[in-house]
C-alpha cells in the first residue's frame, strides 16, 4: 500500500514536470481506450498485456473519467479485454493469471463507479456484451472455481476471493447487482465450502470466504430462489460447518480483544471487564487481523448460518471451539451505547452499533428457540467463565469480577440480558431491542419449564431489573408513548413474572427462591400498583391504547392477588409483634406461612411464543444491514486488492 | 480342558500320601499336591522328583524315544494314548507349529533343531519325570511360567514354549508381561521358546499384537539405549508393528466366537460364520500350503480363493491394521501433554472437552479400547462428559467412550458415521417428554426406546447403512416444538372456564420434587471429577445413551478409561497382576475377601490407560463434599444401623478392608492417603495408585511404618473395636493370609520375573523378593499367624504415623 502511494506520488511529480514518463502498460491501456482494435497492428497485444504489471489506479481512473456515452464507444475493446482476462485465467503462468484477476477487478469497479445510475443490464452489456455474457460469466466462474479448489498458490486463491467480493459489492444494494444472476447460475458454493473445510486454506481465506457466503446468501433473498440459501441450509458436513464456526468465532474474539484494548486505553485505571473467553479456550489457529468495523459482516454470517442451517447449531454446540461463539455475539451487545438518560443523543455511529446490537439479539433469539442449542446452553457439564463487559454506572459499584463463577453458558446469556436491561434505559429508548431482549429470556424460561431444568441462577437480579424497567416505563410514560407502544413491553414483563409465579415449581432451583420471588413482588408492590393504575386509567379511556392497556390489566391479576393477600398479613404481623420495619427474614416467614390461603389464576399461553421469522418482520432491517456491509467490504477491498508486491515476489521465484 | 474324568496312570504314585484313587479331576489333584507342598513349606522340584523316580522309570521305557522326536510330537503321542481331554487343545498346535516354523524361517527351525539335539543329549531320568509332570493335567500355566523361568534346560524351555499353545488364551494372557519380560531380558533359549507362541497369537488377534508391541516397548526401555536398539524385544516389536503378522487364516477364529448360524438370518450374516468343518478345512488347507505360505502373494491368493464369495474379506488384506489404533492412542496422549501445560483445572477441563470434540470428527474408526473385555469399535467420545482428574502437576483425565460391540473386530466393518444432529429428531420425540419424569418412571419408559431390540440377532454390519437412512423416517412424526410447549396452556384455553390453582400447591410441588433428587455432589471447579464419579454408572449410561446418535443401536456400550500421560504404569500393572492372583487364590480357597483389581494398559514407560472403577469416589471427596465422618456418611447413604442396606454396606466395607489391608501389607503399598482410597456405592473400599510398592516409598520420609492403613474412622464404620464386625475383620485377615501363604509361589513368581532387567523403584535394592517371601511367614503356625494379625491391627490402630501422614497430605496436597 505504501508502495502504491509512493508510486502514485512519483507519477504525479513527473506529470507536474514536463512529459509524463509512461509505463508500457499504461500505453497499452491507452490503446484499449481507443476505438480501434488494439490487436490490429500488434497481433500479440493481448498476450503481452497480461505479462505487464497491472496499473490499477490508471485503469480504474481512466474508466472513471469516461462518461457513459464515451464508454459505449469503446465497448468492443472493453468486451475484448474482459474476454481475454477470462482466457488468461486458464493459463499456466501464474503471472498472467494474477494480472488478469486484477484487471478484472479494475474493470468491474471502474465500470460501476462510472455508471451508478445505469441499470445492471447496461453494465453487463458494457463489460461482456449481451450475446456473450452468459458464456463469458460461465467461463469466469468455472475458472475461479478451479483456481479456488486447486492445490495452487494461496495468494492466487486470495485474489480470486477478492475478485468475487469485488464483484458482489460493486453495488450498494446487492439485489440490484444483476451480474450476480450469473453467480447464482454458476455456483461457487462448493469452492467456498472446500476452503472452509481445509484447515490451511481456512486459516488463509476463511474470513473472506465466510463474508462472501454471507453476502451471496442475501442476494434477492426474499424475491427469488437463491441457490446459495438452499445449499447452505442443507450442508451437514461437520468439518465444513466446524470450519465456518471457527472463522466466525475467531473474528469475533478478535473484535472483543480490540474492544477491550481500546477501552483500557481510554479508561486507564478503570478495571475493564470484557474478556474474551474465547481466547483461552481456542485451539491454536492462525491469527488474522480484522478491523473493528467489519464485525457486522461476520455477525451476519453467523446469523445466516444459525438461521438457515439446522446442523450449524449442532456443530456450534458440539464442537468446543465454537462455544465462545454463542457468547461472543453477546459481548458486542453490551458495547452498544449505554448512554444514560439525559446525556447526548446517539450519534450515527451509535446507530451502527444499534444495528449490531439488534443483530446479536436476533441471533440469540434463534439460539434460544433451538432445542439443541438450549440443551447445550443448559448443560451442567459444560461450565464457562464468561466475563461480560459491564458499563460503569453511577449507582453501582464495580464488582471485582476476578472471581467469576464457572457456570453453564445460559447463565451468561441471562446475565447479559439483565445487563442490557439495566443499562439501556435512556431517552432514545431502544424499544425494539428491549422487546427482543425480553423475548430471549422468555424463550429460555420456556425451555427450562419444558425440560425441568433447574438452573442455579440468582433470579433476583432479573426480577429487580425487570421491575426497574417497569418503573422507567411509567416515569417516562408521556415521552415514550409518543413513539412506542410501551404496553407490549409491559405485558411481556408482567408475563415473565407470571411464568415464575405459576410455573416456578418446574424450573426454580430451590423452594426458597419461590419465596424470594414473592418477597420481591411484595417489596416492590408500589411499582405494580402504579402500573395497574396507569393501565386501568388508559384502558377505561376510549383512547388509542385502550386494548393494549387492558391486556396488561388482566395480566396483572396474579401479582395483584399476591400483593393484596400478603400485605395485610405483613402489616398485622408487624402490629402484633410491634415492629415498624420487618426484616427480609420476617417477611419471608409470613410468606411461607400464608401460601395456602392464596388462590391464583392459571393464565393462558404463558409458555407460548411466536417463533422468529425473518421474511415478514425483519426484511427491511437485513436489506439495510447488507447495504452497509457491502459498502464496508468494498471500502476495505480498495486497499487489499492493490497490494501486488507479495504476489509478484512469490511468482518471480516460481518462474 | 479338564472336564473329562481321566486318571493319568503315571501320576498316580505322586498322590501316594492320599489314600484311594486320586481325585476326580485335575483340580483336586492340584490341591493334593499343593497341600503336600505346604507341609514341605517349599515347592521343591527335587523332592517331587525323588518321590516319582521309581514310577517314572517305567514311563521312561515307554516314552523315552518320544522325547527325542522333537517338538509337537510328544503331545501327539499322548494324544494317541487316548487322553481325550487333550485332544481339543491338540487340534491346533501341530498344524500351527508347522506353519510357524515355516514362516519363522531358518532361525527358528535351526534353534528348534538345536533344542531337540540338546534334549536328546539330556535324555535322562530327570527329563522323563519332568515330562510326566508336564503332561499331567495339573500342569497349569502358572507352573509353565515358573519352569520356563527357572529351568536352565533349553529342551524344557522349548517344550514349554510349545505347551503354551495348549493353554487357554485368557490364561496365558494374564502372564503376558512375564512372558515378554523373559523374552526381552533372559537368554536366547527362553526367547526362542516363547517367540513362536507370541507370533502365533499376534496373527490371531490384533489386540494381542498391540499389547505385545506396547509391553515390549515399555519393558525394553530400561535397557541401555545402545543395546535396546538391537535387542530381541525391539526387533519383535518392529516385526509386530510392521504389520507383517497379519492374520494368515483368520477365519479359523470365527467359529469359536460366534454361535452356530440361525436359520432365519440375513444372507450377509451367514457369510460371517463358519461351521467347525469349515475351520478344519482351512487348517488342512494351511498345512498343505505351508511351502508357499511365506510368500505374501501366494498367501493372498489363498485368501481370495477361500473367500471368493465374501467381499468383506477384502479388508483382511488391508495393509493398515495397527496404524489407526496407534494413531488413536497417540492423539489421546498428545491431549494429555497439552493439558499439562495449562495452569488451572478449569482451563484443562475446557481444553479437554474441546480437544475431544475434534477427536470425535475422526470417529468411528477401526480403533478399540484395549482395556475392554470384548470386541468393539469406538464410535464416539461424549466429549462433554470427560473430566480432568485430581493431580498436582500431570493431567490424567477420564473419558467415556461409546462403542459398538461386534463379533470380531477384524471382520466386522467399521460402523458408519451417524452425524451428531441425527439425535435432534429423536430428542424432540422421546427425550423431551421424559425430562420431567422422575428417575424411576424414566427407567421404566426407557425400555421402550430401543426399537431394534428384536434385531439383535439379525444385526450385521451391512445394516448400519440402511439404519442410518431409516433413522430420520422413524422419527418424522415428531411434533414441532411449539405444540409441545403449549400443551397445558391449550387445554386450559379450550375449557374457557378460568382455572384456579393454589399458590401453596406450587410451593409444595417445588419442595417435593427437589426432595426426590438423589444426593449428588456439588460442582467444584477445583475437583471436577467428583460430580462425574458420584453419578451412578447406570444413570450415566442411560443419560449418555439418550444423547448419543448411536444410542439406539442394540450393541451400543459405554466404556470409560483414564488416560495417564507422564506416569509409569508398569508398577500398576504389576500390582494389578498380584491383586488378580490374590483374588483368585481367595476365591479358590473360599475366603470372602473382596478386592477390585482394575485393568491397566501400559503404553510406554511413561504413559498408559487405566480402567476406572465405576460408582466409586475417593474418601477425600466423600469427606470434603459431605462434611461428615465416614460413619455418618454410611448412615446417610445406606440408612440407619439396623437396615439391611447399612448392614450389607458394612459387611462389604469390612470384607474389602480386610482384603486391602492384606494387599497393603504383602505389597508394602505406601502413600495411603484418603485421595488414594475409593469408596464405592456398595460400601467397598478400593485402593488405587500403586506408585509406591515393595521397596519404594514416597520421598523416603520414613512415614507410614505401620503395616497398613487403619484409622479410627474405619473402625467406627466396622462398629468399633469391640464389635462383631471388627472380630470378623481380623478373622478374615487371618484366613486370607493363610490362603495366600498356601499359594505364595504363584504370587512371588509374578513379581520375581518382572524384576528381570527392571529399573523400577519397587525393585530397588537386592532384597525385594526375599522380603516379600518373608511377609508370607511360611514358618509360622496358624496360632502365630493369628498373633501376627492382631499385632499388625494393633500397630496400625495406634500408629501415629498414619495420622501424621494424613496430616502431612492435608498440608501439602489439601487432601482430607
Amino acid at each position: 500500500m505504501a508502495q502504491v502511494e509512493k508510486r502514485g506520488g512519483l507519477l504525479r511529480k513527473s506529470s507536474a514536470s514536463k512529459k509524463p514518463l509512461k509505463e508500457k502498460v499504461v500505453l497499452m491501456y491507452d490503446e484499449i481506450f481507443m476505438t480501434e482494435d488494439p490487436s490490429k497492428c500488434s497481433p500479440r497485444f493481448w498476450e503481452e498485456l497480461f505479462l505487464m504489471k497491472v496499473n490499477l489506479e490508471y485503469l480504474e481512473g481512466k474508466l472513471e473519467s469516461l462518461d457513459g456515452e464515451e464508454l459505449m464507444k469503446i465497448k468492443d475493446n472493453i468486451n475484448c479485454l474482459f474476454q481475454h482476462c477470462i482466457q488468461a485465467l486458464g493459463e499456466d503462468h501464474p503471472i498472467r493469471v494474477v494480472n488478469a484477476l486484477q484487471t478484472l477487478c479494475a474493470l468491474i469497479r471502474g465500470v460501476h463507479q462510472k455508471n451508478k445510475s445505469t441499470s445492471g443490464f447496461d453494465i453487463i452489456n458494457m463489460l461482456m456484451g449481451f450475446d456473450k455474457a452468459e458464456l463469458c460469466m460461465k467461463n469466469l466462474m468455472e475458472s475461479l472455481d478451479s483456481l479456488l479448489c486447486a492445490e495452487g498458490s494461496e495468494s492466487l486463491k486470495s485474489l480470486c476471493l477478492k475478485l468475487l467480493l469485488c464483484l458482489v459489492t460493486v453495488t450498494d444494494n446487492i439485489s440490484q447487482n444483476t451480474i450476480l444472476e450469473y453467480v447464482m447460475i454458476n455456483s461457487i458454493f462448493e469452492a467456498i465450502l472446500q476452503i472452509l473445510s481445509h484447515p490451511p486454506s481456512r486459516r488463509e481465506h476463511g474470513y473472506d470466504a465466510v463474508v462472501l457466503l454471507a453476502l451471496l446468501v442475501n442476494y434477492r433473498k426474499y424475491e427469488s430462489v437463491n441457490p446459495y440459501i438452499v445449499k447452505l441450509s442443507i450442508v451437514d458436513d461437520e468439518a465444513t460447518l466446524n470450519g465456518m464456526g471457527l472463522v466466525i468465532a475467531q473474528a469475533l474474539s478478535e473484535y472483543n480483544r480490540q474492544y477491550k484494548d481500546k477501552e483500557e486505553e481510554h479508561q486507564s485505571g478503570f478495571f475493564s471487564a470484557l474478556t474474551n473467553m474465547v481466547g483461552s479456550m481456542f485451539i491454536a489457529d492462525a491469527h488474522e487481523k480484522i478491523s473493528v468495523q467489519t464485525n457486522e459482516a461476520i455477525l451476519l454470517a453467523l446469523y445466516e448460518a444459525v438461521h438457515l442451517n439446522r446442523n450449524f447449531i449442532t456443530v456450534l454446540a458440539q464442537s468446543h471451539p465454537e462455544m465462545g461463539l454463542v457468547t461472543t455475539p453477546v459481548s458486542p451487545a453490551p458495547t452498544t451505547p449505554a448512554t444514560p438518560l439525559g446525556t447526548t443523543p446517539p450519534s450515527s455511529d451509535d446507530e451502527h452499533r444499534l444495528h449490531s446490537g439488534k443483530l446479536c439479539l436476533i441471533i440469540l433469539t434463534c439460539i434460544a428457540e433451538d432445542q439443541y442449542a438450549n440443551a447445550f446452553l443448559h448443560d451442567d457439564n459444560m461450565n464457562f467463565r464468561v466475563n461480560l463487559h459491564r458499563m460503569p454506572m453511577r449507582h453501582r459499584k464495580k464488582a471485582a469480577d476476578k472471581n467469576l463463577p464457572c457456570r453453564p453458558l445460559v447463565c451468561a446469556v441471562l446475565d447479559l440480558m439483565v445487563e442490557f436491561i439495566v443499562t439501556h434505559m435512556m431517552k432514545e429508548f431502544p424499544m425494539d431491542l428491549y422487546v427482543r431482549c425480553i423475548q430471549v429470556v422468555h424463550k429460555l424460561l420456556c425451555y427450562q419449564k419444558k425440560c425441568r431444568v433447574r438452573l442455579h441462577y440468582t433470579w433476583r437480579e432479573l426480577w429487580s431489573a425487570l421491575i426497574n424497567l417497569l418503573k422507567f416505563l411509567m416515569s417516562n410514560e408521556t415521552v415514550l408513548l409518543a413513539k412506542h407502544n410501551i404496553f407490549t413491553l409491559a405485558l411481556m414483563i408482567v408475563n415473565l413474572f407470571n411464568m415464575f409465579i405459576t410455573y416456578g415449581d418446574t424450573f426454580l432451583p430451590t423452594p426458597s427462591s419461590y419465596d424470594e420471588l414473592y418477597y420481591e413482588i411484595i417489596r416492590m408492590h408500589q411499582s405494580f400498583d402504579n402500573l395497574y393504575s396507569m393501565v386501568l386509567r388508559l384502558s377505561t379511556n376510549a383512547g388509542q391504547w385502550k386494548e393494549a392497556a387492558s391486556k396488561v390489566t388482566h395480566a396483572l391479576v396474579n401479582i395483584r392477588a399476591i400483593i393484596n393477600h400478603f400485605n395485610p398479613k405483613i402489616e398485622s404481623y408487624a402490629a402484633v409483634n410491634h415492629i415498624s420495619q420487618l426484616s427480609e427474614e420476617q417477611v419471608l416467614e409470613v410468606v411461607r406461612a400464608n401460601y395456602d390461603t392464596l388462590t391464583l389464576k392459571l393464565q393462558d399461553g404463558l409458555d407460548q411464543y411466536e417463533r422468529y421469522s425473518e421474511q415478514h418482520k425483519e426484511a427491511a432491517f437485513f436489506k439495510e444491514l447488507v447495504r452497509s456491509i457491502s459498502t464496508n467490504v468494498r471500502r476495505n477491498l480498495a486497499f487489499h486488492t492493490l497490494s501486488q508486491e507479495v504476489l509478484l515476489k512469490e511468482f518471480s521465484t516460481i518462474s | 480342558m479338564g472336564d473329562t474324568v481321566v486318571e493319568p496312570a503315571p501320576l498316580k504314585p505322586t498322590s501316594e500320601p492320599t489314600p484311594g484313587p486320586a481325585g476326580n479331576n485335575g483340580g483336586s489333584l492340584l490341591s493334593v499336591i499343593t497341600e503336600g507342598v505346604g507341609e514341605l513349606s517349599v515347592i521343591d522340584p527335587e523332592v517331587a522328583q525323588k518321590a516319582c523316580q521309581e514310577v517314572l522309570e517305567k514311563v521312561k521305557l515307554l516314552h523315552g524315544g518320544v522325547a527325542i522326536s522333537g517338538r509337537g510330537s510328544p503331545l501327539e503321542l499322548v494324544n494317541g494314548d487316548g487322553v481325550d481331554s487333550e485332544i481339543r487343545c491338540l487340534d491346533d498346535p501341530p498344524a500351527q507349529i508347522r506353519e510357524e516354523e515355516d514362516e519363522m524361517g531358518a532361525t527358528v527351525a535351526s534353534s528348534t533343531a538345536k533344542g531337540a539335539r540338546r534334549q536328546r543329549q539330556n535324555n535322562s531320568a530327570k527329563q522323563s519325570w519332568l515330562l510326566r509332570l508336564f503332561e499331567s493335567k495339573l500342569f497349569d500355566i502358572s507352573m509353565a511360567i515358573s519352569y520356563l523361568y527357572n529351568s536352565k534346560e533349553p529342551g524344557v524351555q522349548a517344550y514349554i514354549g510349545n505347551r503354551l499353545f495348549c493353554f487357554r488364551d485368557e490364561d496365558v494372557d494374564f502372564y503376558l508381561p512375564q512372558l515378554l519380560n523373559m523374552y526381552i531380558h533372559m537368554d536366547e533359549d527362553v526367547g526362542d521358546a516363547i517367540k513362536p507362541y507370541i507370533v502365533h497369537r499376534c496373527r490371531q488377534s490384533i489386540n494381542f499384537s498391540l499389547q505385545c508391541a506396547l509391553l515390549l516397548g515399555a519393558y525394553s526401555s530400561d535397557m541401555h539405549i545402545s543395546t535396546q536398539r538391537h535387542s530381541r524385544g525391539t526387533k519383535l516389536r518392529k516385526l509386530i508393528l510392521s504389520d507383517e503378522l497379519k492374520p494368515a487364516h483368520r477365519k479359523r477364529e470365527l467359529p469359536s466366537l460366534s454361535p452356530a448360524p440361525d436359520t432365519g438370518l440375513s444372507p450377509s450374516k451367514r457369510t460371517h460364520q463358519r461351521s467347525k468343518s469349515d475351520a478344519t478345512a482351512s487348517i488342512s488347507l494351511s498345512s498343505n500350503l505351508k511351502r508357499t505360505a511365506s510368500n505374501p502373494k501366494v498367501e493372498n491368493e489363498d485368501e481370495e480363493l477361500s473367500s471368493s464369495t465374501e467381499s468383506i474379506d477384502n479388508s483382511f488384506s488391508s495393509p493398515i491394521r495397527l496404524a489407526p489404533e496407534r494413531e488413536f492412542i497417540k492423539s489421546l496422549m498428545a491431549i494429555g501433554k497439552r493439558l499439562a501445560t495449562l495452569p488451572t483445572k478449569e482451563q484443562k477441563t475446557q481444553r479437554l472437552i474441546s480437544e475431544l470434540s475434534l477427536l470425535n470428527h475422526k470417529l468411528p474408526a477401526r480403533v478399540w479400547l484395549p482395556t475392554a473385555g470384548f470386541d468393539h469399535h469406538v464410535v464416539r467420545v461424549p466429549h462433554t462428559q470427560a473430566v480432568v482428574l485430581n493431580s498436582k502437576d500431570k493431567a490424567p483425565y477420564l473419558i467415556y467412550v461409546e462403542v459398538l460391540e461386534c463379533e470380531n473386530f477384524d471382520t466386522t466393518s467399521v460402523p458408519a458415521r451417524i452425524p451428531e444432529n441425527r439425535i435432534r429428531s429423536t430428542r424432540s420425540v422421546e427425550n423431551l417428554p421424559e425430562c420431567g419424569i422422575t428417575h424411576e418412571q424414566r427407567a421404566g419408559s426407557f425400555s421402550t426406546v430401543p426399537n431394534y431390540d428384536n434385531d439383535d440377532e439379525a444385526w450385521s454390519v451391512d445394516d448400519i447403512g440402511e439404519l442410518q437412512v431409516e433413522l430420520p423416517e422413524v422419527h418424522t412424526n415428531s411434533c414441532d416444538n411449539i405444540s409441545q410447549f403449549s400443551v397445558d396452556s391449550i387445554t386450559s384455553q379450550e375449557s374457557k372456564e378460568p382455572v384456579f390453582i393454589a399458590a401453596g400447591d406450587i410451593r409444595r410441588r417445588l419442595s417435593e420434587q427437589l426432595a426426590h433428587t438423589p444426593t449428588a455432589f456439588k460442582r467444584d471447579p477445583e475437583d471436577p471429577s467428583a460430580v462425574a464419579l458420584k453419578e451412578p454408572w447406570q444413570e450415566k449410561v442411560r443419560r449418555i445413551r439418550e444423547g448419543s446418535p448411536y444410542g439406539h443401536l442394540p450393541n451400543w456400550r459405554l466404556l470409560s478409561v483414564i488416560v495417564k500421560c507422564g506416569d509409569d504404569l508398569r508398577q500398576e500393572l504389576l500390582a494389578f497382576q498380584v491383586l488378580k492372583q490374590l483374588q483368585s487364590i481367595w476365591e479358590q480357597e473360599r475366603v470372602p475377601l473382596w478386592i477390585k483389581p482394575y485393568k491397566i494398559l501400559v503404553i510406554s514407560a511413561d504413559s498408559g490407560m487405566i480402567e476406572p472403577v465405576v460408582n466409586a469416589v475417593s474418601i477425600h471427596q466423600v469427606k470434603k463434599q459431605s462434611q461428615l465422618s465416614l460413619l455418618d456418611y454410611f448412615l446417610q447413604e445406606h440408612g440407619s444401623y439396623t437396615t439391611e442396606a447399612f448392614l450389607s454396606a458394612q459387611r462389604n466395607f469390612v470384607q474389602s478392608c480386610a482384603g486391602y489391608c492384606l494387599v497393603c501389607y504383602l505389597l508394602q503399598v505406601k502413600d495411603r492417603h484418603n485421595g488414594n482410597i475409593l469408596l464405592d456405592a456398595e460400601g467397598h473400599i478400593i485402593h488405587i495408585d500403586f506408585g509406591f510398592i515393595l521397596s519404594s516409598s514416597p520421598r523416603n520420609l520414613g512415614f507410614e511404618t505401620s503395616a497398613f492403613k487403619l484409622t479410627t474412622e474405619f473402625v467406627d464404620v466396622m462398629g468399633g473395636l469391640d464389635g462383631d464386625m471388627f472380630n470378623y475383620y481380623k478373622m478374615l485377615m487371618l484366613q486370607g493370609l493363610i490362603a495366600a501363604r498356601k499359594h505364595m509361589d504363584k504370587v512371588v513368581q509374578i513379581v520375581e520375573i518382572m524384576q528381570q532387567g527392571s529399573q523400577l523403584p519397587c525393585f530397588h535394592g537386592s532384597s525385594t523378593i526375599r522380603n516379600l517371601k518373608e511377609r508370607f511367614h511360611m514358618s509360622m503356625t496358624e496360632e502365630q499367624l493369628q498373633l501376627l494379625v492382631e499385632q499388625m491391627v494393633d500397630g496400625s490402630m495406634r500408629s501415629i504415623t498414619t495420622k501424621l501422614y494424613d496430616g502431612f497430605q492435608y498440608l501439602t496436597n489439601g487432601i482430607m
